[in-house]
């Protein structure tokens, strides 16, 4: 009970408690008296009842008002209009009435009943508080209490200890764990930086290269057969590229993983970065063709009359769809913009890296290109450095055809690739002695097939040739 | 800051205040339906002792109308049945009273206990 909780608080609780159960108490005291009093009318009222009906009529004196009275007769001694109840009267006889008188008992007699329960647990809630008194001590209960000795208990097994935090061993551990561990991750991050930082770098150089490109507007371009769905999309500046490319990798022997690039030196772009896009392409020689989106972006630019440099990449950005591809990817051919063929088709042998060239299609491819030729150089025809001088050395095998009014040298080179669409790479000598690779038109190399040139010429040599 | 606590604190004592007088209405109507509703069970039994020679009244003001015996067993009856419609009602009321009181109750001692906070603070700084 609530008066159990603490000796301290036993009094005030204790009091409390008491008074309302007094309360209780008293209450129902009342109640019980009343209810009495009501069984005790309705005796009387059955005592009278029964004696009522003895006589016929009785002489009584009826109150007349609240003040006087009046001699009067008693009759229809059995006739009883008994009160059942919110309102309603029924005439009954004396016995009726008695039994009415009954029922009204006995209901008054199970009130008071219970109201007398409820008095009498009330009560005993009484008792119980002069007991929780006698249980906080003042009598002869004693509250039993046992403290518990902690020292005393025994305790199984061995005992805790918490570790201290700075016990020599558990740091030792920790030491040669983190010793283990930095030099393996050393050893890793070292190769991991490694390559991080030789990617940083390469691709650092990559992008000066791209502007060396630009500034130098040279004939060299980068432009390579594709193994990419750019593939289709490159043509005579993709093949242009691609003799250039192939020039520098032979020049070059295959240091493929590598990303070094020099300054106005044939760039090889790795395959996997991001910015240059550079397709490998089997030539058939052990040698791959790379493309360079950005190198075909920055020849294309300087085929539209040599525009803002800064289009190039705007341009290159555009390509969303396949479609754009075929957008962006144009030849000039007279100033006017020509979709390029794919370099799957024979004619793109022209652009091809390889070595060979086949004079026949170096011929057609010239004469296509004469003006374009023309119009590139007047553009400043693109064409990496890199990759123009070795291009030219192919192109000379075959007995060069007409070239342009204003060159010497179609720079055509005519390769054969059994193995990839030998792309014949088209070089057009500007002025400054670069070779330049200029567009493909899409007739060219359509007629040709794929018969090998006849004869394969150095690069180097072939450059020559066209300059004399 | 205290001043406005205080005056929340007024407001919803108030409406405590109100809530609680509902509440004790409720239940004061109640108790009277729970009497009258033995009172009518009574009166049904006792209309069910009497046979028809007995007449029946009903007091209406300070008229006695007879009645006959069916007919007041059939209105007592019904007089139950609607004193029990009553009595749900005020249950459910009573219900809803007291859950509106116990909202208000917490409101109380949570504004009791800000108040005292800021009692407590504003000593705190004088």
């Amino acid at each position: 009970m609530a008066e159990m909780c603490s000796e301290i608080e036993l009094p005030q609780n204790v009091c409390r408690l008491r008074e309302e159960h007094k309360k209780v108490v008293g209450g129902c005291e009342g109640q019980i008296q009343h209810w009495k009093k009501l069984t005790a009318d309705y005796e009387s009222l059955q005592a009278r009842l029964q004696t009522l009906p003895d006589r016929l009529s009785y002489d009584v004196t009826v109150p007349f008002g609240p003040l006087a009275f009046m001699p009067g007769k008693l009759v229809h001694t059995n006739e009883i209009m008994v009160l059942l109840g919110d309102n309603w009267f029924a005439r009954c006889s004396t016995k009726q009435a008695m039994e009415v008188v009954e029922h009204r008992k006995r209901h008054v007699k199970n009130t008071l009943e219970d109201l007398e329960k409820v008095a009498k647990s009330f009560e005993d809630r009484l008792g119980f508080t002069d007991g929780a008194d006698v249980l906080g001590g003042k009598g002869d209960y004693v509250d039993i209490r046992e403290e518990l000795d902690d020292e005393k208990i025994p305790i199984k097994g061995e005992r805790r200890v918490a570790h201290r935090p700075n016990s020599k061993p558990k740091v030792e551990a920790v030491l040669q764990l983190e010793e283990a561990a930095d030099g393996g991750r050393q050893r890793g991050i070292l190769s991991e930086e490694e390559l991080w930082v030789r990617l940083d770098e390469l691709e650092a150089q990559e992008e000066l290269m791209d502007e060396q490109d630009r500034a130098l507007e040279g004939p060299d371009g980068i432009g390579e057969d594709t193994t990419s769905s750019s593939s289709e999309e490159e043509k005579d500046a993709g093949g242009g590229r691609l003799t250039n490319g192939l020039h520098l990798r032979e020049a070059w022997p295959p240091s493929s993983p590598s990303e070094e690039e020099a300054a106005c030196v044939p760039t090889i772009y790795f395959s996997h970065t991001v910015e240059p896009k550079k397709v490998r392409i089997n030539t058939g020689k052990n040698t791959t063709l790379k493309y360079s989106e950005r190198k075909e972006e920055a020849k294309r630019k300087r085929r539209n009359s040599g525009g803002s440099n800064g289009h190039s990449l705007p341009e290159r950005a555009r390509i969303r769809t396949p479609a754009d591809v075929y957008r962006v990817f144009v030849d000039v051919v007279n100033g006017e913009l020509v979709p390029r063929k794919s370099i799957l088709k024979s004619r793109s042998r022209e652009n091809s890296v390889c070595s060979d060239t086949s004079e026949s299609s170096a011929a057609d491819t010239d004469e296509r290109r004469g003006p374009l030729r023309s119009t590139s150089h007047e553009e400043a025809p693109q064409s990496d450095a890199s990759e123009g001088s070795p291009e030219e050395g192919a192109v000379p095998g075959r007995a060069p055809p007409t070239p342009g009014p204003s060159e010497a040298f179609s720079g055509t080179v005519v390769e054969k690739d059994p193995g990839l669409q030998p792309s014949i790479p088209h070089l057009t000598i500007t002025p400054p002695g670069l070779p330049t690779i200029p567009e493909r038109k899409s007739e060219e190399l359509a007629p040709e097939g794929p018969p090998d040139p006849p004869k394969r010429v150095s690069k180097f040599k072939a450059a020559r040739l066209q300059q004399k | 800051m205290a001043e406005a606590i205080q005056k929340k604190l007024q407001s919803e004592l108030e409406k405590y205040q109100q809530l609680q007088k509902d509440v004790s209405k409720s239940m004061s109507a109640r108790q009277k339906l729970e009497a009258q509703l033995t009172e009518n069970n009574i009166v049904k039994e006792e209309l069910n002792l009497l046979d028809s020679e007995n007449t029946v009244f009903k007091l209406i003001g300070p008229v006695l109308v007879k009645q006959d015996l069916d007919e007041a067993k059939a209105t007592v009856s019904k007089r139950l049945e609607y004193i029990n419609g009553e009595i749900q009602r005020y249950e459910t009321l009573l219900k809803d009273l007291e859950r509106k009181s116990d909202q208000h109750r917490e409101v109380l001692t949570s504004l009791q206990q800000e108040y005292q906070r800021a009692q407590g603070r504003a000593a705190g700084k004088v």
